[in-house]
Protein backbone atom coordinates (compact mmCIF):
# COMPACT_ATOMS: atom_id res chain seq x y z
CA UNK A 1 0.00 0.00 0.00
CA UNK A 2 1.75 3.68 0.92
CA UNK A 3 4.78 1.96 1.88
CA UNK A 4 5.22 0.33 -1.84
CA UNK A 5 5.31 3.78 -2.47
CA UNK A 6 7.77 6.86 -3.79
CA UNK A 7 7.30 10.26 -3.91
CA UNK A 8 10.35 12.56 -5.25
CA UNK A 9 9.13 16.29 -4.81
CA UNK A 10 10.18 19.65 -4.56
CA UNK A 11 8.99 22.14 -1.77
CA UNK A 12 5.95 24.77 -2.94
CA UNK A 13 6.41 22.61 -6.33
CA UNK A 14 2.47 22.60 -7.41
CA UNK A 15 2.58 19.48 -9.52
CA UNK A 16 4.36 17.83 -6.39
CA UNK A 17 1.77 19.43 -3.96
CA UNK A 18 -0.78 17.86 -5.78
CA UNK A 19 0.26 14.19 -5.63
CA UNK A 20 0.98 15.14 -1.32
CA UNK A 21 -2.70 16.22 -1.56
CA UNK A 22 -4.08 12.95 -3.08
CA UNK A 23 -1.51 10.83 -1.19
CA UNK A 24 -3.57 12.53 1.89
CA UNK A 25 -7.21 12.74 1.17
CA UNK A 26 -6.85 9.02 0.12
CA UNK A 27 -5.17 8.23 3.61
CA UNK A 28 -1.91 6.37 2.37
CA UNK A 29 0.53 8.41 4.56
CA UNK A 30 3.52 6.61 5.38
CA UNK A 31 4.80 6.65 1.62
CA UNK A 32 8.40 6.84 1.04
CA UNK A 33 9.31 10.58 0.35
CA UNK A 34 12.29 12.52 -0.86
CA UNK A 35 12.66 15.87 -0.33
CA UNK A 36 14.93 17.17 -3.67
CA UNK A 37 16.61 20.86 -4.18
CA UNK A 38 15.41 22.43 -8.00
CA UNK A 39 18.23 24.98 -6.98
CA UNK A 40 20.54 22.30 -6.35
CA UNK A 41 19.27 20.64 -10.07
CA UNK A 42 18.80 17.44 -7.50
CA UNK A 43 15.89 16.67 -9.97
CA UNK A 44 18.97 15.65 -12.70
CA UNK A 45 20.18 13.76 -10.50
CA UNK A 46 20.77 9.92 -11.02
CA UNK A 47 18.04 8.89 -8.43
CA UNK A 48 15.24 10.83 -10.20
CA UNK A 49 16.69 9.83 -13.67
CA UNK A 50 16.19 6.43 -12.64
CA UNK A 51 12.38 6.65 -12.11
CA UNK A 52 11.59 9.65 -14.40
CA UNK A 53 13.83 9.81 -18.02
CA UNK A 54 12.42 13.49 -18.32
CA UNK A 55 14.27 14.31 -15.19
CA UNK A 56 11.58 16.20 -13.70
CA UNK A 57 9.73 16.47 -10.16
CA UNK A 58 7.07 14.70 -9.16
CA UNK A 59 8.48 11.33 -9.63
CA UNK A 60 6.30 8.71 -8.13
CA UNK A 61 6.32 4.81 -7.85
CA UNK A 62 3.94 2.21 -6.81
CA UNK A 63 5.68 -1.02 -6.46
CA UNK A 64 6.56 -1.43 -9.79
CA UNK A 65 4.12 1.15 -11.58
CA UNK A 66 5.73 4.58 -12.18
CA UNK A 67 3.58 7.56 -13.17
CA UNK A 68 5.54 10.88 -12.90
CA UNK A 69 2.46 13.34 -14.00
CA UNK A 70 0.62 14.99 -11.48
CA UNK A 71 -2.89 14.57 -12.87
CA UNK A 72 -1.96 11.17 -13.90
CA UNK A 73 -1.04 10.03 -10.11
CA UNK A 74 -4.36 11.54 -9.41
CA UNK A 75 -6.53 9.54 -11.37
CA UNK A 76 -4.56 6.65 -11.20
CA UNK A 77 -5.19 6.83 -6.97
CA UNK A 78 -8.48 7.72 -7.04
CA UNK A 79 -8.92 4.95 -9.21
CA UNK A 80 -7.21 2.14 -7.34
CA UNK A 81 -8.10 4.05 -4.34
CA UNK A 82 -11.76 4.76 -4.78
CA UNK A 83 -13.01 3.34 -1.42
CA UNK A 84 -10.73 4.88 0.77
CA UNK A 85 -10.33 7.93 2.08
CA UNK A 86 -12.32 11.20 0.72
CA UNK A 87 -14.28 10.05 -2.69
CA UNK A 88 -13.03 12.71 -5.06
CA UNK A 89 -15.12 12.27 -8.36
CA UNK A 90 -18.44 12.88 -7.46
CA UNK A 91 -21.04 10.84 -8.66
CA UNK A 92 -23.85 13.73 -9.36
CA UNK A 93 -22.99 15.07 -13.07
CA UNK A 94 -23.54 18.13 -12.42
CA UNK A 95 -20.22 18.07 -10.04
CA UNK A 96 -18.64 15.80 -11.87
CA UNK A 97 -18.92 17.87 -15.44
CA UNK A 98 -17.71 20.84 -13.47
CA UNK A 99 -14.83 18.88 -12.06
CA UNK A 100 -13.21 17.81 -15.48
CA UNK A 101 -14.05 21.21 -16.64
CA UNK A 102 -12.44 23.18 -13.90
CA UNK A 103 -9.53 20.51 -14.03
CA UNK A 104 -8.31 20.79 -16.68
CA UNK A 105 -8.90 24.83 -17.11
CA UNK A 106 -6.60 24.46 -14.46
CA UNK A 107 -3.48 23.54 -16.58
CA UNK A 108 -4.18 26.86 -18.42
CA UNK A 109 -4.44 28.67 -15.20
CA UNK A 110 -1.08 26.68 -13.85
CA UNK A 111 0.50 28.01 -17.14
CA UNK A 112 -0.31 31.40 -16.81
CA UNK A 113 1.06 31.77 -13.44
CA UNK A 114 4.13 29.46 -14.11
CA UNK A 115 4.59 32.24 -17.22
CA UNK A 116 4.33 35.28 -14.56
CA UNK A 117 6.13 33.48 -11.47
CA UNK A 118 9.22 31.48 -13.39
CA UNK A 119 9.96 34.09 -16.18
CA UNK A 120 13.14 34.19 -15.38
CA UNK A 121 13.79 30.17 -14.56
CA UNK A 122 12.07 29.38 -18.79
CA UNK A 123 13.56 31.99 -20.56
CA UNK A 124 17.62 32.47 -20.91
CA UNK A 125 19.24 36.11 -20.06
CA UNK A 126 19.47 37.39 -23.76
CA UNK A 127 15.50 36.72 -24.65
CA UNK A 128 13.59 38.70 -21.69
CA UNK A 129 11.85 41.70 -22.39
CA UNK A 130 9.73 43.86 -20.49
CA UNK A 131 7.18 43.56 -23.25
CA UNK A 132 6.67 39.60 -22.76
CA UNK A 133 6.71 40.38 -18.44
CA UNK A 134 3.94 43.02 -19.55
CA UNK A 135 1.76 41.00 -21.66
CA UNK A 136 2.17 37.88 -19.08
CA UNK A 137 0.60 39.57 -16.47
CA UNK A 138 -2.13 41.18 -18.67
CA UNK A 139 -3.17 37.78 -19.45
CA UNK A 140 -2.55 36.26 -16.14
CA UNK A 141 -5.22 39.32 -15.23
CA UNK A 142 -7.38 38.11 -17.70
CA UNK A 143 -7.26 34.61 -16.31
CA UNK A 144 -7.81 35.72 -12.84
CA UNK A 145 -10.89 37.42 -13.78
CA UNK A 146 -12.46 34.29 -15.25
CA UNK A 147 -11.95 32.30 -12.16
CA UNK A 148 -13.21 35.38 -9.46
CA UNK A 149 -16.25 34.83 -11.61
CA UNK A 150 -16.71 31.20 -11.32
CA UNK A 151 -16.11 31.29 -7.65
CA UNK A 152 -18.95 34.23 -7.60
CA UNK A 153 -21.30 31.98 -9.17
CA UNK A 154 -21.00 29.37 -7.23
CA UNK A 155 -21.22 31.47 -3.83
CA UNK A 156 -19.60 31.64 -0.38
CA UNK A 157 -18.35 28.11 0.94
CA UNK A 158 -18.09 26.43 -2.34
CA UNK A 159 -15.46 24.74 -3.99
CA UNK A 160 -14.41 24.51 -7.28
CA UNK A 161 -16.83 21.93 -8.65
CA UNK A 162 -19.47 23.06 -6.34
CA UNK A 163 -20.50 21.72 -2.28
CA UNK A 164 -17.75 19.07 -2.45
CA UNK A 165 -14.01 19.24 -2.60
CA UNK A 166 -13.15 17.22 -5.47
CA UNK A 167 -9.96 16.57 -7.90
CA UNK A 168 -10.69 19.94 -9.03
CA UNK A 169 -9.72 21.24 -5.81
CA UNK A 170 -6.30 19.05 -5.39
CA UNK A 171 -4.96 20.05 -8.70
CA UNK A 172 -5.86 23.96 -8.66
CA UNK A 173 -5.22 24.76 -4.85
CA UNK A 174 -1.69 24.92 -5.14
CA UNK A 175 -1.84 27.00 -8.13
CA UNK A 176 -3.46 29.15 -5.75
CA UNK A 177 -1.40 28.94 -3.17
CA UNK A 178 1.07 30.06 -5.19
CA UNK A 179 -0.40 33.12 -6.50
CA UNK A 180 -0.54 34.55 -2.98
CA UNK A 181 2.86 33.20 -1.67
CA UNK A 182 3.84 35.61 -4.43
CA UNK A 183 1.91 38.61 -3.23
CA UNK A 184 -1.58 38.31 -4.97
CA UNK A 185 -3.91 40.92 -3.42
CA UNK A 186 -6.56 39.31 -2.08
CA UNK A 187 -8.77 42.66 -2.05
CA UNK A 188 -8.53 42.63 -5.49
CA UNK A 189 -9.60 39.02 -5.90
CA UNK A 190 -11.48 38.57 -2.81
CA UNK A 191 -13.36 35.51 -3.56
CA UNK A 192 -10.02 33.55 -5.02
CA UNK A 193 -8.95 34.85 -1.31
CA UNK A 194 -11.99 33.37 0.36
CA UNK A 195 -11.36 29.75 -1.52
CA UNK A 196 -7.74 30.12 -0.56
CA UNK A 197 -8.57 30.62 3.18
CA UNK A 198 -11.52 27.86 3.07
CA UNK A 199 -9.13 25.35 1.84
CA UNK A 200 -5.79 25.80 3.49
CA UNK A 201 -7.39 24.84 6.27
CA UNK A 202 -8.17 21.19 5.32
CA UNK A 203 -6.09 18.40 6.78
CA UNK A 204 -4.54 17.35 3.82
CA UNK A 205 -2.98 20.40 2.67
CA UNK A 206 -2.01 21.23 6.47
CA UNK A 207 -0.23 18.16 6.52
CA UNK A 208 1.43 18.71 3.31
CA UNK A 209 2.04 22.73 3.11
CA UNK A 210 5.84 23.59 1.46
CA UNK A 211 7.94 23.28 4.45
CA UNK A 212 10.57 26.31 2.92
CA UNK A 213 6.82 28.59 3.48
CA UNK A 214 6.93 27.76 6.97
CA UNK A 215 10.28 28.52 7.66
CA UNK A 216 10.20 31.65 5.73
CA UNK A 217 6.20 32.82 5.72
CA UNK A 218 6.99 35.79 3.94
CA UNK A 219 7.59 34.68 0.04
CA UNK A 220 8.31 36.78 -3.12
CA UNK A 221 5.50 39.37 -2.46
CA UNK A 222 6.37 42.15 -4.78
CA UNK A 223 5.52 39.52 -8.30
CA UNK A 224 2.15 39.39 -8.05
CA UNK A 225 1.65 42.78 -6.16
CA UNK A 226 0.73 44.69 -9.48
CA UNK A 227 -1.67 41.87 -11.02
CA UNK B 1 -51.29 8.86 -21.88
CA UNK B 2 -47.28 9.52 -21.49
CA UNK B 3 -45.38 9.87 -18.35
CA UNK B 4 -42.47 12.09 -18.73
CA UNK B 5 -40.27 11.34 -16.31
CA UNK B 6 -36.34 11.61 -15.62
CA UNK B 7 -35.48 8.47 -13.99
CA UNK B 8 -32.16 6.25 -12.80
CA UNK B 9 -32.93 3.64 -15.44
CA UNK B 10 -31.02 1.41 -13.64
CA UNK B 11 -31.96 -2.12 -15.52
CA UNK B 12 -30.95 -0.50 -18.81
CA UNK B 13 -27.62 -0.49 -18.08
CA UNK B 14 -27.37 3.45 -17.60
CA UNK B 15 -25.47 5.19 -15.41
CA UNK B 16 -27.18 8.51 -16.05
CA UNK B 17 -30.35 10.53 -16.33
CA UNK B 18 -32.45 9.09 -19.43
CA UNK B 19 -35.78 11.13 -20.62
CA UNK B 20 -37.91 8.20 -21.09
CA UNK B 21 -41.39 7.80 -22.40
CA UNK B 22 -43.45 5.27 -20.26
CA UNK B 23 -47.07 4.27 -20.78
CA UNK B 24 -48.49 3.83 -17.57
CA UNK B 25 -50.36 0.80 -16.79
CA UNK B 26 -52.54 -0.93 -13.66
CA UNK B 27 -49.17 -2.42 -11.55
CA UNK B 28 -50.39 -6.09 -10.70
CA UNK B 29 -51.25 -7.02 -14.29
CA UNK B 30 -48.54 -5.62 -16.67
CA UNK B 31 -45.67 -4.66 -14.40
CA UNK B 32 -43.58 -6.77 -15.76
CA UNK B 33 -44.01 -5.45 -19.59
CA UNK B 34 -44.10 -2.08 -18.22
CA UNK B 35 -40.19 -2.53 -17.29
CA UNK B 36 -39.85 -4.29 -20.09
CA UNK B 37 -41.56 -1.69 -22.56
CA UNK B 38 -39.09 1.13 -20.26
CA UNK B 39 -36.38 -1.21 -20.89
CA UNK B 40 -36.86 -1.52 -24.94
CA UNK B 41 -37.64 2.90 -25.18
CA UNK B 42 -34.61 3.26 -22.97
CA UNK B 43 -32.46 1.35 -25.11
CA UNK B 44 -34.01 2.45 -28.43
CA UNK B 45 -34.60 6.23 -27.46
CA UNK B 46 -30.90 6.34 -25.08
CA UNK B 47 -28.51 6.80 -27.92
CA UNK B 48 -30.31 9.18 -29.95
CA UNK B 49 -32.15 11.16 -27.23
CA UNK B 50 -28.57 11.71 -25.61
CA UNK B 51 -26.15 12.42 -28.65
CA UNK B 52 -28.95 14.89 -29.99
CA UNK B 53 -28.91 16.66 -26.79
CA UNK B 54 -24.89 16.90 -27.63
CA UNK B 55 -23.15 19.99 -29.20
CA UNK B 56 -20.08 20.55 -30.83
CA UNK B 57 -18.86 24.00 -32.27
CA UNK B 58 -15.05 22.95 -34.18
CA UNK B 59 -12.33 23.55 -36.51
CA UNK B 60 -10.83 21.16 -39.04
CA UNK B 61 -7.87 19.78 -38.01
CA UNK B 62 -7.55 21.07 -34.73
CA UNK B 63 -6.03 18.09 -32.71
CA UNK B 64 -8.44 19.05 -29.60
CA UNK B 65 -11.72 19.46 -31.53
CA UNK B 66 -10.53 15.83 -32.81
CA UNK B 67 -10.63 13.97 -29.81
CA UNK B 68 -13.69 14.70 -28.70
CA UNK B 69 -14.98 13.71 -32.38
CA UNK B 70 -13.03 10.55 -32.17
CA UNK B 71 -14.25 9.94 -28.51
CA UNK B 72 -17.86 10.51 -29.53
CA UNK B 73 -17.71 7.95 -32.37
CA UNK B 74 -16.00 5.34 -30.19
CA UNK B 75 -18.57 5.71 -27.45
CA UNK B 76 -21.39 5.68 -30.09
CA UNK B 77 -22.78 8.85 -29.78
CA UNK B 78 -23.30 9.55 -33.60
CA UNK B 79 -26.07 11.94 -34.18
CA UNK B 80 -24.73 14.97 -32.19
CA UNK B 81 -25.59 18.31 -33.35
CA UNK B 82 -22.55 20.02 -34.69
CA UNK B 83 -20.89 23.32 -36.91
CA UNK B 84 -17.69 23.53 -38.32
CA UNK B 85 -16.24 26.88 -37.79
CA UNK B 86 -13.51 28.56 -39.03
CA UNK B 87 -10.30 29.92 -37.57
CA UNK B 88 -8.97 31.96 -40.41
CA UNK B 89 -12.34 34.30 -40.38
CA UNK B 90 -12.15 34.28 -36.69
CA UNK B 91 -15.25 32.93 -36.04
CA UNK B 92 -13.94 30.93 -32.64
CA UNK B 93 -14.76 34.60 -31.75
CA UNK B 94 -18.06 35.12 -33.16
CA UNK B 95 -21.09 35.32 -30.09
CA UNK B 96 -22.15 31.51 -30.81
CA UNK B 97 -19.15 30.76 -29.53
CA UNK B 98 -18.46 33.14 -26.88
CA UNK B 99 -21.96 32.18 -25.40
CA UNK B 100 -20.70 28.41 -24.49
CA UNK B 101 -16.77 29.12 -24.18
CA UNK B 102 -16.17 33.13 -22.63
CA UNK B 103 -11.91 31.69 -23.63
CA UNK B 104 -13.20 31.91 -27.49
CA UNK B 105 -11.70 29.18 -28.33
CA UNK B 106 -12.97 25.54 -30.37
CA UNK B 107 -13.79 22.99 -29.46
CA UNK B 108 -16.54 24.39 -27.48
CA UNK B 109 -19.32 21.03 -26.24
CA UNK B 110 -22.69 20.99 -24.41
CA UNK B 111 -23.35 17.69 -22.96
CA UNK B 112 -27.27 18.17 -22.09
CA UNK B 113 -26.81 20.54 -19.74
CA UNK B 114 -23.18 20.29 -19.12
CA UNK B 115 -20.34 22.18 -20.71
CA UNK B 116 -17.41 20.48 -21.82
CA UNK B 117 -14.98 23.04 -23.40
CA UNK B 118 -12.12 21.08 -22.46
CA UNK B 119 -11.25 18.05 -25.01
CA UNK B 120 -9.70 16.18 -21.92
CA UNK B 121 -12.52 16.71 -19.72
CA UNK B 122 -15.01 15.95 -22.29
CA UNK B 123 -13.36 12.68 -22.68
CA UNK B 124 -13.14 11.82 -19.17
CA UNK B 125 -16.72 12.92 -18.56
CA UNK B 126 -17.74 10.95 -21.65
CA UNK B 127 -15.95 7.88 -20.66
CA UNK B 128 -17.49 7.76 -17.42
CA UNK B 129 -21.05 8.73 -18.33
CA UNK B 130 -21.11 5.93 -21.23
CA UNK B 131 -18.96 3.61 -19.84
CA UNK B 132 -21.12 0.64 -20.71
CA UNK B 133 -21.39 1.76 -24.47
CA UNK B 134 -19.37 1.75 -27.52
CA UNK B 135 -15.72 0.76 -27.02
CA UNK B 136 -14.04 0.72 -23.24
CA UNK B 137 -11.42 3.28 -23.32
CA UNK B 138 -9.53 3.41 -19.72
CA UNK B 139 -8.15 -0.81 -19.14
CA UNK B 140 -9.00 -2.37 -15.52
CA UNK B 141 -5.60 -3.55 -15.60
CA UNK B 142 -3.59 -1.16 -12.98
CA UNK B 143 -0.71 -1.61 -15.05
CA UNK B 144 -2.14 -0.83 -17.84
CA UNK B 145 -4.41 1.82 -16.39
CA UNK B 146 -1.34 4.00 -14.95
CA UNK B 147 0.42 3.77 -18.59
CA UNK B 148 -2.47 5.25 -20.20
CA UNK B 149 -2.89 7.99 -17.35
CA UNK B 150 1.37 8.91 -17.82
CA UNK B 151 1.09 9.25 -21.52
CA UNK B 152 -2.07 11.18 -21.78
CA UNK B 153 -0.50 13.66 -19.63
CA UNK B 154 2.76 13.36 -21.61
CA UNK B 155 0.64 14.77 -24.47
CA UNK B 156 0.36 18.04 -23.07
CA UNK B 157 3.85 18.32 -23.14
CA UNK B 158 4.28 17.07 -26.97
CA UNK B 159 1.57 19.33 -27.99
CA UNK B 160 3.37 22.71 -25.81
CA UNK B 161 6.68 22.23 -28.01
CA UNK B 162 4.72 21.54 -31.04
CA UNK B 163 2.83 24.71 -30.71
CA UNK B 164 5.94 27.08 -29.70
CA UNK B 165 7.22 26.18 -33.29
CA UNK B 166 3.81 26.52 -34.79
CA UNK B 167 2.74 29.41 -33.49
CA UNK B 168 5.95 31.00 -32.68
CA UNK B 169 5.17 33.85 -35.19
CA UNK B 170 2.02 34.35 -34.07
CA UNK B 171 2.58 34.32 -29.93
CA UNK B 172 5.68 36.28 -30.04
CA UNK B 173 5.85 39.73 -31.28
CA UNK B 174 8.71 40.49 -33.98
CA UNK B 175 10.90 42.58 -31.31
CA UNK B 176 11.09 39.67 -29.56
CA UNK B 177 12.12 37.01 -31.70
CA UNK B 178 15.19 35.47 -30.88
CA UNK B 179 16.95 32.76 -33.27
CA UNK B 180 17.94 30.94 -30.08
CA UNK B 181 15.01 30.84 -29.23
CA UNK B 182 14.05 28.98 -32.27
CA UNK B 183 16.74 26.92 -32.41
CA UNK B 184 15.63 25.61 -28.82
CA UNK B 185 12.29 25.14 -29.76
CA UNK B 186 13.58 23.00 -32.89
CA UNK B 187 15.62 21.33 -30.55
CA UNK B 188 13.16 20.37 -28.10
CA UNK B 189 10.71 19.27 -30.15
CA UNK B 190 12.98 16.61 -31.91
CA UNK B 191 14.03 15.45 -28.34
CA UNK B 192 10.69 15.19 -27.06
CA UNK B 193 9.85 12.97 -30.27
CA UNK B 194 12.38 10.97 -29.82
CA UNK B 195 10.74 9.99 -26.61
CA UNK B 196 7.68 8.76 -27.94
CA UNK B 197 9.72 6.58 -31.05
CA UNK B 198 10.74 4.74 -27.51
CA UNK B 199 7.54 4.50 -25.80
CA UNK B 200 6.17 3.14 -28.77
CA UNK B 201 8.56 0.73 -29.28
CA UNK B 202 7.84 -1.07 -26.40
CA UNK B 203 4.16 -1.67 -26.85
CA UNK B 204 2.02 -3.14 -29.26
CA UNK B 205 0.01 -1.10 -31.26
CA UNK B 206 -0.84 1.53 -28.89
CA UNK B 207 0.21 3.81 -26.33
CA UNK B 208 -0.88 1.81 -23.30
CA UNK B 209 -0.34 -2.14 -24.70
CA UNK B 210 -1.87 -3.93 -26.87
CA UNK B 211 -5.82 -1.76 -26.50
CA UNK B 212 -6.85 1.60 -28.32
CA UNK B 213 -7.42 3.65 -24.73
CA UNK B 214 -7.74 7.17 -23.97
CA UNK B 215 -4.15 7.94 -24.53
CA UNK B 216 -4.43 7.41 -28.32
CA UNK B 217 -7.78 9.08 -28.35
CA UNK B 218 -5.61 12.09 -27.08
CA UNK B 219 -2.44 11.52 -28.92
CA UNK B 220 -3.36 10.19 -32.37
CA UNK B 221 -4.45 13.80 -33.55
CA UNK B 222 -1.70 15.64 -32.94
CA UNK B 223 0.72 12.78 -34.64
CA UNK B 224 -1.12 13.20 -37.52
CA UNK B 225 -0.88 16.94 -37.31
CA UNK B 226 2.82 16.24 -37.15
CA UNK B 227 2.41 14.13 -40.27
CA UNK B 228 0.29 16.59 -42.11
CA UNK B 229 3.49 19.50 -41.03
CA UNK B 230 5.12 17.07 -42.65
CA UNK B 231 7.28 15.15 -40.57
CA UNK B 232 9.04 12.64 -42.06
CA UNK B 233 8.74 9.41 -41.73
CA UNK B 234 12.32 8.07 -42.52
CA UNK B 235 13.19 9.98 -39.27
CA UNK B 236 10.30 8.89 -37.65
CA UNK B 237 9.50 5.70 -38.26
CA UNK B 238 7.80 4.18 -35.40
CA UNK B 239 4.99 7.24 -34.96
CA UNK B 240 4.77 6.60 -39.03
CA UNK B 241 3.62 2.81 -38.15
CA UNK B 242 1.64 4.17 -35.24
CA UNK B 243 0.02 6.68 -37.77
CA UNK B 244 -0.67 4.11 -40.10
CA UNK B 245 -1.90 1.14 -38.19
CA UNK B 246 -4.67 3.72 -36.70
CA UNK B 247 -5.66 5.80 -39.65
CA UNK B 248 -8.16 3.42 -40.86
CA UNK B 249 -9.48 3.04 -37.48
CA UNK B 250 -13.49 3.08 -37.83
CA UNK B 251 -13.85 6.88 -35.26
CA UNK B 252 -10.49 8.20 -36.47
CA UNK B 253 -11.77 7.24 -40.62
CA UNK B 254 -15.01 9.14 -40.06
CA UNK B 255 -13.53 11.92 -38.25
CA UNK B 256 -10.93 12.90 -40.77
CA UNK B 257 -10.13 16.65 -41.07
CA UNK B 258 -12.69 17.68 -44.31
CA UNK B 259 -9.76 20.18 -45.31
CA UNK B 260 -7.13 17.85 -45.25
CA UNK B 261 -8.71 16.20 -48.26
CA UNK B 262 -9.32 19.15 -50.42
CA UNK B 263 -5.70 20.67 -49.25
CA UNK B 264 -1.84 20.00 -49.09
CA UNK B 265 -0.74 20.14 -46.50
CA UNK B 266 2.75 22.09 -45.25
CA UNK B 267 6.37 20.83 -44.64
CA UNK B 268 7.01 22.83 -41.58
CA UNK B 269 8.06 19.59 -40.11
CA UNK B 270 10.52 18.25 -42.41
CA UNK B 271 13.67 19.20 -41.10
CA UNK B 272 12.70 17.46 -37.16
Amino acid sequence: MAKDMTLLWGSGSPPCWRVQIMLEEKKLQGYDQKLLSFEKMEHKSQEVLDINPRGQLPSFKHGNIVVNESYGVCFYLESQFKNQGTKLIPDDTDQQALMYQRMFEGLTFYDKVAAVIYYEYYVPEGERHDSAVKRNKEALDTELKLWEGYLQKLGAGSYLAGPSFTLADVVVFPTVANLFRFGLSAQRYPKLGEYYGLVKERPSVKASWPPHWLENPKGDEDTLKDV
Amino acid sequence: MGLNSTNRMWWAGAWYKTRLLCISVPLLTSFTSHNIFCLLSAVALHSETMAKDMTLLWGSGSPPCWRIQIMLEEKQLQGYNQKLLSFEKMEHKSQEVLDMNPRGQIPTFKCGNHILNESYAACFFLENQYKSQGNKLIPDSPDAQALMYQRMFEVFTLVEKLVEIVLYNYKVPEGERHDSAVQRNKEALTAELKLWEGYLKKTDCCLAGKEFTLADVVFFPSVAFLFRLGLSSEHHPVLAKYYNSLKDRASIKATWPPTWQLTPGSDMMKNI
